[in-house]
């Protein structure tokens, strides 16, 4: 259960990549060395790394159409884990490597084989691999923090302070702990008061000061809509329970109860955060891959458990909602050198209809640059970006009184520069895509109420609860085009 | 730029490359300046961190023998020893190091005092639990040494199989944040010890129950498991304890170790159930129910090494532990995690591996390879139904797995929709692909229609209609060119059935056939070229269409007038394998019509000279012998004498590396001659006396070097021979042209050595291989030779390493032969004065002891420094000794034996070189006296 060595490879557009850190633990190379016998393949020296790695993961030679040793069909890129191919006699692997990638920035490790080298043993036999898979995940929230990229001063302190946060989750390559994320400062932390109670691994002291919870439950819809006979529109809903738990003690009991509304469809697919210290079996039973089952338990569903000091997320669910929050159709037709918009938005019933924001973004990609454009709304404004060939329809906080909205008129590309283009958008295949939020809602009607939420502590915590459902993939297809198929489930 | 910055840089140079670090420096006095840095009071912790790393990362690189690791550890250890209490980190950062020198350079294996010592410190760090006088701040040392004496009980283990009682009353004890690290540590020590106890016959209780009391020292004897102890999921059968031993006591240690394996962080968590399953597994005693009250936890855990945890309990224990009910739920709870939203890409391609590798209760195949457990049914696989929307990992992933679901289905008989949809899914990439999809994209559909072809080839419909969609493809994108022969070939390799690949290419050559003239462009009759190239490698399929179309396209467009090389080439490339096409007689007269047009009309004198070539053996050989000829007879065995195809074209690439074969074999090596004892002959014994006239001679000396190129040379002097193993084959080389690269910028480019043949049975050849220094350090060369072999093919392989050492770069002062003894003294006098009083600035002296046996002293002397002498009196027992290095570097000795010791004065005008001079005195002074001892 260890790792024989560790990188950070950095590699921007039109360079060759770069070693940003690296770290070699020879204690288990030597294991590797005595476990693999005549067949050991020694790690090699940082300056090759990246080009091998790269190759690997095709990001080599970006200027030429075919290279065999990158674009071999036979090669299969399906698996966490990757192999490196050295130079050398032999032609040896070094495998497996796993990675992630996360923009310019490639983690690697090596976890340790312990098993007899070949025939190569699978992937889930061997231990390393699931606890690589972690350190890298917690590495690459540790450097890439919640944002998608960070700056590359950030990023550089960052990498400077790597070397003592590994002296504490993986001081001899074998992983204890995962990194603590980027940012994350817990506020008033006391040493622990040293009692008989085991202070948590995961719990560097207590808290000391006021005592607050905070949860927060976000839901997101995804949906694809084609409004035809042929196809038929899905979406689903997933749903995560933040917390931050502000509460004295060692090990604070605290039980955040989640319930759903009468006839609300049960919670699938439930992952719940290691504090949690007990679960009830039929919390577990709801599945998506499973066959509907309207007599299946459907809550109340009690998560007690004894929080970290920091933000986490205590639970995370699916679910299965029987309508879209919005429900679109998209007609395209083409005349001559202009295309002819017709988009109606229709807000259900049952959702309320104050939105922090909504904005529809119509794309229109592989043709000229647009020159006039004729659109109204009947709701909203309408803003084009011309250079983007993207309309924007920006509808507020708002759907008018009848809960539908239309956008009609005529899009002229003139110009004779082209536009953006999208190998799956040619011809009439052509989408809208959503963004909104609604705040204090959730599709699934999940929500943790107040009251609910019970800490056994001595001072009474102030308690803070939110909800809100925010749009994700949210896509309304084209009906007079084709659309691909987007799920497995509508194959059925 | 601070020293601070200075190591910075060295130590990055070196992480980056050790072995180009190396090159310009010895590991010795690398070692010693670090450890030199480390006790420095002066430098602070962030640079001494920085210098520990470099033996905390590379501790075999610089203590390459277990007595340089242990000096090296008991350096580190003073160091440690007299650290302020406040630096923790830098305490914590040596403590590892050390660790990992011993375990690294064998001292713990080999038990040496080091070693012994460093556990004891260890162990008393950690049972010094009163840390709290200094605060919380020494927790981290304890941490440390706890992960340190883990590392040590893996590396040997056993080790601590005598102490468990002292770890267990440890653990009980803590109660900070570090019980974890004393809770892995006891469990490991545990598991290690039962495991040692089940490798002996009975086992009576006492013996059982003396493990959990066991108090006592280290048990260094007990390393019986060695390094290569596999967990048991890899052993053919699971070692056990016998039945009926008295397994209370353990039992309730690991119930309140599974109690409070809550407290411990999920990965250390997943660790430790892992130990307390393989304890479980080993003795009969304990009943794996013990899990069950963990079990819904983990079941439930979003943390994928605890997930990863229980799959391997699942594994274990399979219906003991596992009901019918809980292994249909596990399954489903996968293939929902498989594809949950939230979770990351990595992940969950894992996920996706565990299911095509489930550990089921009753399984079919017990094998290694993929298999579905027979619980996913399409039903249950649907929702990971691949989509263009996937990154392509997770949709090549998916494709797998649902081809093996529907495979099976297919197996029952019907052809069911599930297959029709996964063929639309197919269609719908390549249909991306037709809209100028991505490189990547590309690459990911090709990828996809190899797994679906492998599949699925056999169902001819859905295979039928892939090529059909393939060439209305390449009818557009022929760029897609070496996509398509890449498939072609690899389903061909893969599948022992040509039957889908020869139809692809005879409907891509059928679809070059129908394309408008217009289209054949330069451009694109390249890509073609390249298809018709593979079509014509294929016997079942007909060749007289690609012959037509070669014919017309040459006598209906300016192509022979361009005369462009490539494009000839790259026709005669076709030709080439037409020749070689087995109904070659149906097309005779046509492809002998195209050959004999473009030797007479295109415009290159190497493609009509081939071409003509090419006619002659087709219209005077046999196809038997025709083929003979050009067969290229790399499937094994000697090849044909001689084929003259070898330098024809072939290769689509450039002229100049026509068919160039490349082993990865050693083929040849270079040895070093061993000079017969410098010939000094030249100046010692007719020396021209000094005539009548004082000549200043450090002036001619120096004026020497006003000559360009004077001086600046040493030539080193090899036999070319072959390397111990190799393939008849290469016996006998020819024309062998030896290529230097060197591994460092301190010497200039090395030429070529051309080496008319080389024969396994003969006397090898000898090259002079001449090096200049830009800087006199020893070095490595990277060798490669290029050579025909006797079927006349050429080669390309790599020879061993060549490396330079710091002797070998020595020269004698270079003075004009027969100058007299008192020249040389006169220079050596002068050089050393120069060197004392500092002139030039790089200017050094130094000074050496060591202390020779009896004679040893005068047949050092005579053995290493013959050649360099300048005087030589023995009876005074005083030597003077002069090495010139290339380009001007003089390093001077002067050698005096004094009553117990033999003192070498040393003055160097370049006082980089001491680290050299100073290891390569080192070296030889050891062999002198390890020589006289033996004796």
């Amino acid at each position: 259960m260890s790792i024989r060595a560790l990188w950070v490879v950095s590699h921007e557009k039109g360079e060759s990549g770069k070693v940003r850190f690296s770290r070699r633990f020879p204690t288990v190379e030597l294991r590797a060395k005595s476990l693999a016998g005549t067949q050991y393949v020694a790690v090699p020296e940082d300056r090759v790394i990246p080009k091998l790695l790269l190759t690997e993961l095709g990001l080599v030679d970006a200027d030429k159409p075919y290279v065999e040793v990158r674009d071999d069909c036979a090669r299969q890129h399906r698996s966490p884990a990757v192999e490196l191919r050295l130079d050398g006699p032999g032609r040896r692997t070094l495998w497996p490597l796993l990675t992630v990638t996360q923009g310019a920035l490639i983690l690697a490790c090596l976890p340790l084989v312990e098993a007899p080298p070949e025939p190569r043993p699978p992937l889930p036999s061997l231990a390393s691999v699931s606890q690589g898979l972690a350190l890298l995940s917690g590495l690459q929230d540790f450097l890439c923090g919640p944002g998608a990229k960070p700056e590359p001063d950030v990023l550089a302190s960052r990498l400077a302070a790597l070397p003592s946060v590994l002296l504490q989750v993986c001081p001899l390559g074998r992983p204890l702990d995962t990194p603590p994320p980027a940012g994350s400062v817990p506020a008033a932390v006391a040493p622990s008061p040293g009692g008989a109670q085991k202070q948590p691994a995961w719990k560097a002291g207590v808290h000391r000061g006021r005592a607050v919870v905070s949860v927060a439950l976000t839901e997101k819809v995804r949906s694809m809509q084609y409004s035809k006979s042929s196809q038929q529109d899905i979406w689903d809903v997933y749903g995560m329970v933040m917390c931050k738990c502000e509460v004295e003690g060692v090990l604070p009991n605290v039980t955040v109860t989640l319930t759903l509304p009468h006839n609300g469809s049960p919670l699938q697919d439930i992952l719940v955060h290691p504090c949690v210290t007990s679960l009830d079996a039929s919390i577990l039973t709801a599945c998506s891959v499973d066959e509907n089952d309207s007599s299946a338990f459907s809550g109340p569903y009690k998560f007690p458990f004894s929080p970290p000091l920091e933000l986490f997320r205590l639970c995370s669910y699916t679910s299965q909602v029987p309508v879209p929050p919005i429900l679109g159709s998209y007609q395209l037709k083409a005349e001559e050198n202009h295309l002819k918009v017709n988009v109606v938005l229709k807000l259900h019933e049952s959702v309320k209809n104050s939105f922090e924001y909504c904005e529809a973004h119509i794309p229109f990609f592989n043709q000229n640059l647009m020159g006039s454009v004729e659109v109204k709304v009947s709701s909203g404004q309408l803003e084009v970006s011309k250079e983007k060939n993207l309309l924007v329809w920006v509808l507020g906080q708002k759907f008018p009184k009848s809960r539908e909205a239309t956008l009609e008129g005529t899009v002229h590309f003139s110009g004779t520069v082209a536009g953006p283009t999208d190998p799956l958008c040619t011809g009439l295949t052509a989408y809208i895509k959503l963004y909104f939020r609604v705040p204090d809602l959730t599709l699934s009607g999940c929500c943790v109420d107040q009251h609910s939420v019970q800490v056994y502590s001595s001072a009474k915590p102030r308690i803070v609860t939110t909800r809100e459902l925010v749009s994700s993939e949210y896509y309304i297809w084209n009906s007079t085009g084709e659309a691909p198929v987007s799920s497995g489930l509508m194959v059925l | 730029m601070t020293i601070a910055d200075l190591w910075d840089q060295r130590i990055s140079a070196f992480l980056l490359s050790p072995s180009q670090f190396l090159a310009t420096t010895t590991t010795e006095s690398f070692l010693a300046e670090l450890l030199h840095e480390l006790r420095k009071d002066k430098a602070n912790d962030q640079l001494k961190i920085l210098l520990v790393s470099v033996l905390l990362e590379h501790p075999t690189v610089l203590c390459p023998s277990a007595s340089v690791g242990e000096e090296t550890a008991l350096e580190l250890l003073s160091v440690f020893s007299h650290m302020p209490q406040k630096s923790i980190m830098l305490k914590c950062n040596i403590m590892l190091a050390i660790t990992n020198v011993i375990i690294c350079t064998s001292c713990l294996a080999t038990h040496t005092k080091t070693a012994e010592d460093w556990l004891d410190l260890l162990f008393q760090t950690i049972q010094d639990t009163n840390d709290y006088r200094c605060g919380l701040s020494q927790q981290p040392i304890r941490a440390t040494a706890c992960d340190c004496l883990r590392e040590m009980e893996t590396c040997s283990p056993g080790l601590l199989s005598q102490k468990l009682e002292a770890l267990f009353l440890l653990k009980q004890q803590e109660t900070t944040v570090l019980h974890q690290s004393y809770c892995l540590l006891y469990t490991l020590g545990l598991k290690n010890a039962i495991r040692i106890l089940t490798n002996q016959k009975d086992v009576t209780d006492l013996e059982f129950k003396s493990i959990l009391g066991g108090n006592e020292g280290f048990a260094w004897k007990s390393n019986q498991l060695g390094l290569t102890s596999l967990p048991i999921n890899m052993l053919v059968q699971v070692p056990r304890l016998p039945q009926g031993l008295d397994c209370k006591e353990l039992k309730s240690i690991m119930s309140s170790l599974l109690e409070e394996s809550y407290l411990l962080t999920p990965i250390s968590q997943s660790a430790l159930l892992r130990e307390l399953v393989e304890v479980v597994a080993m003795v009969p005693g304990l009943s794996p129910t013990l899990f069950k009250s963990q079990l819904l936890r983990l079941f439930g855990t979003a943390d994928v090494s605890l997930m990863h945890a229980t799959l391997f309990m699942k594994d274990t224990f399979t219906d003991s532990l596992f009901t019918a009910e809980d292994e249909n739920f596990l399954l489903k709870r996968l293939v929902g995690t498989a594809q949950h939203p939230l979770l990351r890409i990595p992940e969950k391609l894992f996920y996706m591996e565990c299911i095509l590798h489930f550990p089921e209760n009753r399984p079919i195949s017990s094998s290694g390879e993929e298999s579905l457990p027979v619980l996913v049914t399409p039903r249950l696989a649907a929702s990971l139904h691949p989509t263009v929307f996937n990154d392509s990992a997770t949709m090549l992933c998916r494709l797998n797995l649902l081809c093996l679901v529907h495979l099976e289905v297919a197996d029952e008989g019907e052809m069911d929709k599930g297959i029709s949809h996964l063929f639309e899914h197919i269609m719908a990439l390549l249909k991306i692909v037709d809209s100028d999809g991505s490189r990547e994209v590309v690459v990911t559909s090709f990828r996809a229609l190899f797994i679906f072809l492998t599949h699925f080839n056999g169902m001819e419909e859905l295979s039928e209609k892939l090529i059909d969609k393939l060439c209305d493809m390449y009818s557009r994108h022929s760029q897609l060119a070496p996509n398509l022969i890449g498939l072609a070939d690899r389903i061909q390799e893969h599948l022992d059935d040509p039957v889908w690949s020869v139809k692809l290419l005879r409907g891509l050559q059928k679809c070059i056939m129908e394309m408008p003239p217009l289209q054949l462009t330069i451009h694109n009759l390249s890509w073609h070229l390249k298809v018709l190239k593979r079509v014509a490698k294929e016997g079942q399929i007909t060749q007289r269409n690609t012959i037509y179309l070669l014919l017309n396209v040459l006598i209906n467009s300016n192509l022979c007038e361009r005369g462009n090389w490539q494009v000839g080439n790259a026709v005669l490339a076709v030709c080439r394998n037409l020749l070689e096409h087995p109904s070659i007689d149906q097309v005779f007269i046509e492809l002998a019509d195209l050959l004999q047009y473009i030797s007479i009309h295109y415009d290159d004198t190497d493609i009509k000279d081939h071409a003509r070539f090419y006619y002659t053996l087709l219209t005077n050989l046999s196809w038997e012998k025709l083929t003979g000829v050009l067969a290229k007879g790399l499937d094994g065995g000697r090849a044909k004498e001689r084929s003259h195809s070898a330098i024809m074209a072939e290769n689509e690439g450039i002229a100049s590396n026509l068919t160039v074969h490349k082993t990865n074999r050693h083929v040849l090596q270079l040895i070093k001659v061993q000079e017969a004892s410098q010939s000094s002959s030249e100046s010692s014994s007719e020396s021209l006396e000094a005539t009548g006239e004082v000549k200043n001679w450090l002036e001619v000396y120096q004026g020497q070097f006003q000559t360009p190129g004077f001086g600046s040379e040493v030539t080193l002097r090899y036999n070319l021979t072959h390397a111990k193993e190799t393939d008849p084959l290469f016996d006998k080389v020819f024309t062998i042209c030896l290529h230097f690269e060197l591994k460092d910028s301190n010497y200039s480019k090395v030429s070529d050595i051309h080496v008319p043949c080389v024969f396994r049975d003969r006397k090898p050849p000898e090259v002079k291989v001449k090096l200049k220094p830009f800087q006199p350090y020893p070095t490595s060369l990277c060798v490669s030779a290029v050579f025909s072999t006797q079927d006349g093919r050429s080669w390309h392989s790599r020879l061993p390493d060549v490396s330079v050492s710091f002797p070998e770069i020595f020269l004698p002062l270079p003075l004009p032969p027969n100058s007299s003894c008192e020249c040389k003294e006169q220079v050596f006098e002068h050089i050393w004065e120069a060197a004392a009083s500092g002139n030039p600035d790089k200017s050094a002296n130094s000074l050496f002891c060591f202390k020779p046996e009896d004679e040893s002293l005068a047949d050092l002397i005579k053995t290493h420094f013959q050649g360099y002498l300048i005087t030589d009196q023995q009876s005074e027992r005083s030597w003077k000794v002069l090495f010139f290095l290339p380009p001007k570097c003089h390093v001077l000795l002067k050698i005096t034996q004094a009553e117990d010791a033999a003192r070498v004065s040393i003055a160097t005008d370049n006082w980089e070189l001491l680290p050299f001079v100073n290891s390569y005195l080192q070296n030889i002074t050891d062999n002198c006296s390890s020589t006289v001892t033996d004796g």
